[in-house]
């Protein structure tokens, strides 16, 4: 299980980082956590002839967070930052419990939020959440910066809008509305170390008085070849009164709007049935969570 | 010593092998570098059945860094654990009949070029039908052959009759005949086999290092393989990181390293990746079963009927041994007064199945744990009830012959039932929690070497003088279940010192003295034994120089705590180092050797080829027995099965390192809650494995672990060194039917393939469902 043999290069500030990814181009990747690239390089999947490794730009990293405007999110911030940051916990519940659920706790040391992203493996864990928050990229260059919802950065499986010289240097998340709250889930075999048979996340928004539902977003992971944002959830449920009868229709509406595939982890009949349990489930959750906030 | 005022016997020590390991420092095969050391890397088939039509390696040998290149044709004899049923070769010859069988094998001045030799070496393939199924292996036999000396695709078939089961059936009022199918399971041992050769060209001497249990077979393996005499090859077992049985036979890694060594005149070491771990399997048999059990009207077992279709993939292996071992294990641990059992072990284009932890046992013990449970429903009374009636004792002989000298097992049903509230819980849990509750054994040790030779099983050898104090020396191989702690603990309570003062020098043909190897959870037994007859002969010495020191008669003295006293007077005293360097002195080192062999039983003479039914496979000189209760939380929504509690209970004898023991038994408990839940080696049509990684192939984290709660009964076995048995083996018979018996409790659905996914759950509850409906 060798690599190709590349160059190694390790920019120390964002301008060498931009000046190497426009110079080298896509002869070149990125190396941030390393979890997905080297297990890719081993499978020789890809043959970079260089890498260049951003862990030592301060700039792409931590966690920034202003009351009333939200947080920023350095691209090469490990996820177990993102896993015990108290600010993440706090307001983004959902992205707190996905960064908790990657991988194990060496890989969460290792791997990044950007990273898991770049990858886009249809099954990834914080993707789903952070389309969830309505999340926007900044990708930057040696040319400039531009911003983009995630959703419209990750086109499918292991394909992304990033061009060359391009990088992904962080995530904007709003800051949440009031009576709100998030949360997320997954289906897999054991309780640990799992490949997602299905994730999902809900943010929900109460009105004030704390039963009709202001705002939602659902966002099914690994059941389409990119996050998929339910556009019938929000339709059957927003502007009204939460209850059992309309979340079981919802959890329906998304079953029918899932695109999952059979594999070695799940058929897609069983994947189908387990987006109406989990929409089920994390419509609650977060109904119950919202009117506590 | 039949005394059970033990001091070193029972002690809770840490194990010997622990500190090192637990700081990283323990050396592992694949951590060893030689001077002018090379790596192999062995080619692997795409096909699952083709003939080899031709391989020109021209390419590779021209690769700069590479040292040769070995064909199978140069090594071509065929070996096997089994040597009946040998069929196996270093790499194959002509033919591949797995995917991932090996072809070529190459050595380089680094691991990289070897790698890209791999690729330069052209094999042409003719593909041949694949057979992946028992049932289409045998059907299809005419037309599709995997080894020319098996005709119709299977490697042995076999019948045994006890009594009369028909006449029995025919007078029972309870009657349940059902179907079982077990998963295909890997053992996911942590470190991946590793061989190191070293061959010396100036004295035909091998020097190998390998990650085995079995140093002695694999041995005897290397010389018909390398045609070399066994006095010229010596086997050293560095660290090794778990084994369960895959690593219970050789492996081409052995073969390949050793061939590459002798022909480079350098050390190659050849690791395996976990991919190449998968290919070569070597692990649990899946089991097509039919069983049918009868009860009379008081629900005492009168018969039973087993029928056994084993998959047993490309190879022999310990096929044959794992086939009459299914058929042996439903004669205990309850009474069965007649039995059939019909049983065949199919050849299929898969990697080999092998000796996996509790090989044989489990599939069986799954179905009749299972059934008894179904039986108890329909008589009307509790599992626990049913069992306990049909449950062995001491001295019982079962028709099969199999002698039992020494059993708890009730005890262990009633410690588990008691401590887990199973009879409050059973029946009366809300809907999809549920309580189930199953037994099981294990033999401790077997009957006879494979090679059918009456030799001792296993040869101690202590010696002692000031110098070195204690050593002993014997070949048994500590792959991580502690033997090398409980012989230590045992030698100090013959001795009458303390188990840190005793150097155990172990996993090494030429150091130490014959030792069958790691499985069949023999050697606590086995070396027990050995280790007495050793330490008597020790004790006979510097009892008489004690007694000359002390002015008392040698047959007055006992030694404990590191000193003599006289046992009638108890101020004649002697510290048990004087004695020694007192010895040393006057005549020099003092050795002892023991050996154990099992005890013979009648009816059987090899010389004449007599013997009973299923060539005494199963026959021991003792068994460990467990006892199980597992509760489960079933996800009704999703079918996920969630382990919450196993009550476990066990007799194991005298527990010689109850940490020990414990740890064997929670390793047992989750090792086999994997393969009941989540474990399975996934094919596509071609052969080709899915999930050869520990990526997919699901063995249970830590997240999965539920509470444990276990008990070492209390058991002494007369018949044994120190009162000891079995503990590695005996835990993993119950697992799988208690959780299965606790998911029809919460569910109502008994589930008779494995592993219970949460597909195959919400399916049955589905149709569960509809069916109620109408």
């Amino acid at each position: 299980m060798y690599l190709n043999h590349f160059e190694y290069y390790a920019p120390r500030t964002a301008g060498e980082a931009f000046e190497l990814v426009g110079r080298l181009g896509d002869q070149a990747k990125v190396l941030a956590g390393g979890t997905d690239l080297m297990l890719i390089l081993k499978e020789k999947l890809i043959k970079p002839q260089y890498l260049i490794d951003i862990n030592g730009v301060k700039e792409f990293q931590g966690i920034a967070y202003a009351a009333g405007k939200g947080a920023v999110i350095g691209a090469a911030t490990k996820i177990s930052e993102v896993e015990h940051s108290a600010i993440i916990r706090d307001k983004y519940f959902a992205l707190y419990q996905a960064a908790g659920e990657l991988g194990s706790v060496q890989v969460r040391a290792m791997a990044t939020i950007g990273g898991n992203s770049c990858h886009a493996s249809p099954a990834a864990e914080t993707p789903t959440p952070l389309v969830t928050l309505r999340a926007r990229v900044v990708i930057k260059s040696a040319a400039g910066e531009r911003q983009l919802p995630l959703e419209d950065f990750i086109l499918g499986n292991r394909k992304t809008v990033l061009g060359v010289g391009e990088i992904l240097t962080g995530f904007i998340l709003p800051e949440p509305a009031p009576r709100s709250a998030s949360r997320y889930a997954y289906i897999g075999l054991r309780n640990a170390m799992e490949i997602d048979a299905v994730n999902m996340a809900v943010n929900l928004v109460l009105e004030d008085d704390g039963r009709t539902i202001k705002d939602l977003r659902l966002v099914m992971g690994s059941v389409a070849p990119r996050p998929l944002i339910s556009a019938e959830v929000p339709a059957i449920l927003v502007g009204q009164e939460f209850g059992s009868e309309l979340v079981g229709k919802a959890a329906a509406a998304a079953a029918g709007e899932a695109r999952p595939i059979s594999d070695i982890r799940a058929s897609a009949e069983y994947r189908r049935e387990m987006v109406a349990v989990l929409a089920r489930r994390l419509l609650q959750e977060a109904f119950d969570a919202a009117r506590e906030v | 010593m039949n005394s059970r005022n033990f001091s070193q016997v029972g002690r809770s020590v840490p194990r010997i092998d622990g500190p090192a390991k637990v700081k990283g420092e323990a050396i592992y095969t694949d951590d060893m570098v030689l001077p002018r050391m090379a790596y192999g890397k062995i080619k692997r088939s795409p096909y699952a059945h083709a003939l080899i039509k031709k391989i020109d390696y021209s390419k590779a040998l021209a690769l700069p860094g590479v040292l040769a290149v070995i064909t199978g044709e140069e090594a071509p004899n065929k070996w096997g654990i089994v040597p009946q049923t040998a069929n196996e070769v270093a790499l194959a010859v002509h033919k591949v009949r797995f995917h991932g069988e090996g072809v070529a094998a190459v050595a380089a001045i680094d691991e990289e070029t070897a790698e890209a030799a791999l690729n330069l070496i052209e094999v042409e393939y003719e593909p041949l039908p694949v057979l992946l199924d028992p049932f289409a292996s045998m059907k299809r036999a005419k037309e599709v052959r995997i080894h020319e000396e098996a005709p119709d695709n299977i490697l042995h078939q076999a019948e045994q009759l006890f009594g009369d089961p028909d006449k029995a059936f025919a007078g029972c009022a309870y009657i349940l005949e059902k179907e079982f199918h077990t998963s295909y399971v890997n053992h996911a041992f942590l470190e991946p086999h590793t061989s190191l050769a070293s061959y010396d060209p100036q004295s035909g001497q091998l020097q190998l290092w390998s990650s085995t249990q079995v140093p002695h077979y694999l041995h005897r393996q290397l010389s018909i393989v390398l045609e070399m005499p066994m006095n010229r090859i010596r086997v050293t077992v560095p660290a090794v990181g778990g084994g369960f049985g895959g690593k219970g036979e050789a492996s081409s890694a052995d073969f390949c390293a050793a061939l590459l060594s002798r022909k480079t005149g350098r050390p190659v070491r050849v690791t395996y990746e976990r991919s190449e771990v998968f290919a070569t399997n070597k692990g649990r048999h899946p089991c097509h079963m039919k069983m049918k059990i009868g009860l009379d009207k008081d629900g005492y077992i009168q018969a039973v009927d087993f029928d056994n279709t084993l998959d047993g993939g490309a190879y022999a292996g310990w096929g044959i041994v794992v086939m009459f071992y299914t058929a042996s294990m439903i004669h205990l641990p309850y009474r069965v007064p007649n039995a059939r059992a019909r049983v065949r072990r199919v050849y299929t284009n898969k990697p080999t199945c092998g000796a996996m932890r509790g090989l044989g046992g489990v599939q069986p013990r799954y179905a009749m744990e299972c059934m008894l449970d179904e039986l108890a429903e329909m008589i009307g009374v509790s599992p626990y009830e049913l069992k306990m009636k049909n449950a062995v004792e001491s001295g019982y002989r079962s028709v099969s012959n199999l002698h039992v000298p020494h059993t708890e097992f009730k005890k262990c049903l009633q410690t588990v039932v008691d401590k887990s509230g199973y009879l409050e819980k059973h029946g009366k849990l809300p809907f999809g929690k549920g309580i189930g509750l199953a037994g099981g054994y294990y033999i401790s040790g077997t009957a006879y070497t494979l090679y059918l030779s009456y030799k001792p099983h296993t040869t101690v050898l202590i010696r002692l003088d000031t110098e070195g104090g204690v050593t002993l020396h014997c070949a048994a191989a500590d792959i991580g279940q502690g033997c090398n702690t409980v012989m230590a603990q045992m030698a100090a309570e013959a001795l009458g010192v303390r188990y840190e003062d005793v150097h155990v020098v172990s996993g090494d043909t030429e150091l130490g003295t014959f030792d069958l190897g790691s499985f069949a959870s023999r050697l606590t037994y086995a070396s027990g034994a050995a280790i007495k007859e050793a330490a008597k002969q020790i004790n006979d010495k510097l009892f008489e120089v004690a007694a000359g020191m002390l002015g008392c008669r040698a047959d007055q003295l006992e030694v404990k705590n590191c000193r003599f006293y006289s046992t009638f007077e108890p101020d004649k005293t002697i510290p048990w180092e004087k004695v020694v360097d007192v010895y040393t002195n006057t005549v020099g080192t003092l050795t002892g050797i023991g050996h154990f062999s099992p005890p013979r039983l009648k009816g059987i003479d090899l010389s004449r080829g007599a013997r009973v039914q299923g060539a005494n496979i199963g026959h021991s000189p003792t068994f460990g027995f467990s006892a199980q209760v597992i509760e489960v939380d079933v996800d009704v929504e999703t079918g996920k099965v969630r382990v919450v509690k196993v009550t476990e209970a066990g007799d194991c004898g005298q527990a010689v390192n109850p940490m020990s023991v414990e740890g064997q038994v929670e390793g047992s408990i989750m090792f086999t809650l994997g393969q009941a839940l989540y474990e399975e080696m996934k094919m596509d049509a071609d052969g080709r494995m899915l999930n050869p990684s520990l990526h997919d192939y699901k063995v249970p984290t830590a997240m999965e672990l539920p509470e444990i709660d276990s008990t070492i009964v209390e058991s002494y076995d007369p018949t044994a060194p120190f009162g000891v048995k079995e503990s590695g083996e005996g835990p993993v018979q119950p697992t799988i039917p208690a959780i299965a018996n606790a998911v029809y409790d919460a569910i109502g659905v008994r589930f008779t393939e494995l592993p219970i996914t949460p597909e195959k759950v919400l399916k049955a509850l589905k149709e569960k469902k509809e069916k109620e409906k109408q």
